[in-house]
């Protein structure tokens, strides 16, 4: 491998479109949602931090960072130190299969699509480990709240996520992207109820109203978070932001044609962005506009409604490649 | 300007807790949230875990039973963290002075930063002093 190559891999993981670009996106993102949830409510949202408080997340996260990092006593401390890191470093081993800027993503290879949905659940499985090792009665009861709500949203959404690789004939996200390209359509014009399904399952992985179970504010206090503090709280809040990067970005590329559009003189990262600030805008508004449901609503609701649904959009993918 | 400083004066968390007023302060704080105040224009966002915190917003004066779980809230508030004392019971005991099963005001168990007064404040003192308190910040 000569030098230009490994410059340029070096470069793209940490740079654009890796680390920084993904964090820069990440914060901005928390904005628009913060905005988008605060116009709902006939509020203004962050305003006097930055032009229009367009630095209000980025204060957030340093203030969290030179903040007092309290461990209790009680916690077992090596699972409440991993915590934060590991959920950043997988957000990001997932951020790196989504197509950002171009049709191809950092790494992509057959079968990505599977191991992302495996990576969606491990984040709820690390939120069950961090409530667990925090050995505080509501932390525990938000971890097993974030074990539960995984029964119910994780079926329908795996299986309106495999629609659009039925369609494509490939389990690559990159590839996915790449044959909507060609095909010159996007894969929600034979897919909206799988669309509408994966939306509300990223909802559930994001963890915001309506199905921000785990944290409950006015019920367990911060669920799973109650016991973070400082620097591990800022990492938190940081790998939730790209977890809403990262979910945005997997529909956009699985339903939505990824960073192309019918432009071709935009720079696909445009259209990636105008694509996410879309999703973004459509979670912000849900969250404005519903109350929290209950966990066994929420299981029941999801077996009972979505799981047929997503079903259903498989059938009729199969019927339309048939005829 | 110092850039972690910046941060600090930009996001204050607020945890709130109600050491036993009768509630009035508590109402006019939420007023504060809603859409006619909206602070979480200076980036001030109400907090349900003390450990998210920077500043403790407490309300009413403190009573015996809940003195020494107030004083557990307060150590479970991370560095560098901000006392506001918020109506007349959290400044002097106010209309419950003399009782016989209160301390007279907040100040009596930690150390206050911000006074409040009123029977209950006004939505706007809260974005007053909570301006105040910031521009002592940025100042120090
Ligand atoms: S200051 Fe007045 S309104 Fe506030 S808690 Fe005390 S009695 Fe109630």
């Amino acid at each position: 491998m000569s030098w230009q190559v490994v410059a340029y891999d070096l470069f793209s993981v940490l740079i654009y479109p890796g680390i920084i670009f993904l964090v820069a996106l990440a914060l901005f993102y928390q904005w628009v949602d913060r905005r988008v949830y605060a116009r709902a409510q006939n509020r203004y949202g962050p305003h006097h931090t930055g032009p229009r408080g367009l630095l209000q997340p980025l204060a957030d996260l340093i203030k969290l960072l030179a903040k007092e990092d309290i461990e209790p006593s009680a916690v077992d401390k090596m699972i409440f130190r991993a915590a934060p890191i590991l959920l950043l470093t997988l957000v990001f081993t997932a951020l790196f299969m989504v197509p950002i800027s171009g049709t191809s993503a950092i790494v992509s290879f057959e079968g990505d699509l599977i191991f992302l949905i495996f990576i969606m659940t491990l984040f709820a499985i690390l939120a069950f480990l961090a409530g667990w090792g925090s050995t505080n009665r509501f932390s525990l009861v938000g971890g097993m709240r974030a074990a539960l709500q995984t029964l119910g949203y994780e079926v329908p959404l795996a299986v309106s996520l495999i629609g659009p690789a039925i369609l494509a004939g490939t389990l690559s996200v990159s590839n996915i992207v790449a044959w909507q390209a060609a095909e010159g359509f996007w894969s929600i014009l034979l897919n909206p109820l799988g669309f509408g399904i994966a939306i509300i399952g990223i909802i559930a992985i994001i963890e915001v109203v309506p199905f921000d179970i785990p944290e409950a504010e006015t019920e367990i206090v911060a669920g799973w978070q109650t016991e973070f503090s400082g620097r591990k709280l800022g990492l938190l809040r940081l790998a939730h932001d790209l977890e809403l990067v990262f979910v945005s970005g997997l529909v956009v590329a699985l339903f939505l044609g990824g960073p192309t559009g019918p432009i071709p003189l935009i720079p696909g990262i445009i259209w990636f962005i105008i694509k996410t600030v879309i999703i973004v805008f459509i979670i912000g508004f849900i969250r404005a506009q519903f109350a929290r449901f209950r966990i066994d609503q929420m299981v029941s609701g999801s077996w009972k409604y979505l799981v047929p649904l997503s079903i259903l959009q498989i059938i009729i993918l199969q019927l339309y490649l048939m005829i | 300007m110092d850039i972690v400083k910046w941060s600090r004066v930009k996001s204050p968390w607020v945890f709130h807790f109600n050491a036993g007023g009768c509630n009035g302060c508590d109402i006019e704080l939420l007023a504060a949230l809603n859409p006619k105040f909206d602070i979480e224009r200076f980036g001030m966002i109400l907090r349900g875990s003390p450990r998210h915190a920077d500043v403790l917003l407490c309300t009413g004066t403190v009573t015996r039973q809940i003195r020494d779980r107030f004083k557990r809230i307060y150590d479970q508030v991370p560095e560098p963290k901000f006392v506001m004392a918020f109506g007349n019971c959290a400044c002097s005991g106010g209309v419950f002075q003399k009782c016989y099963n209160v301390h007279e005001g907040i100040d009596k168990v930690v150390p206050v930063n911000m006074y409040v007064p009123g029977c209950p404040p006004r939505p706007q003192a809260i974005i007053d002093a909570a301006v105040k308190l910031l521009t002592a910040l940025q100042q120090s």
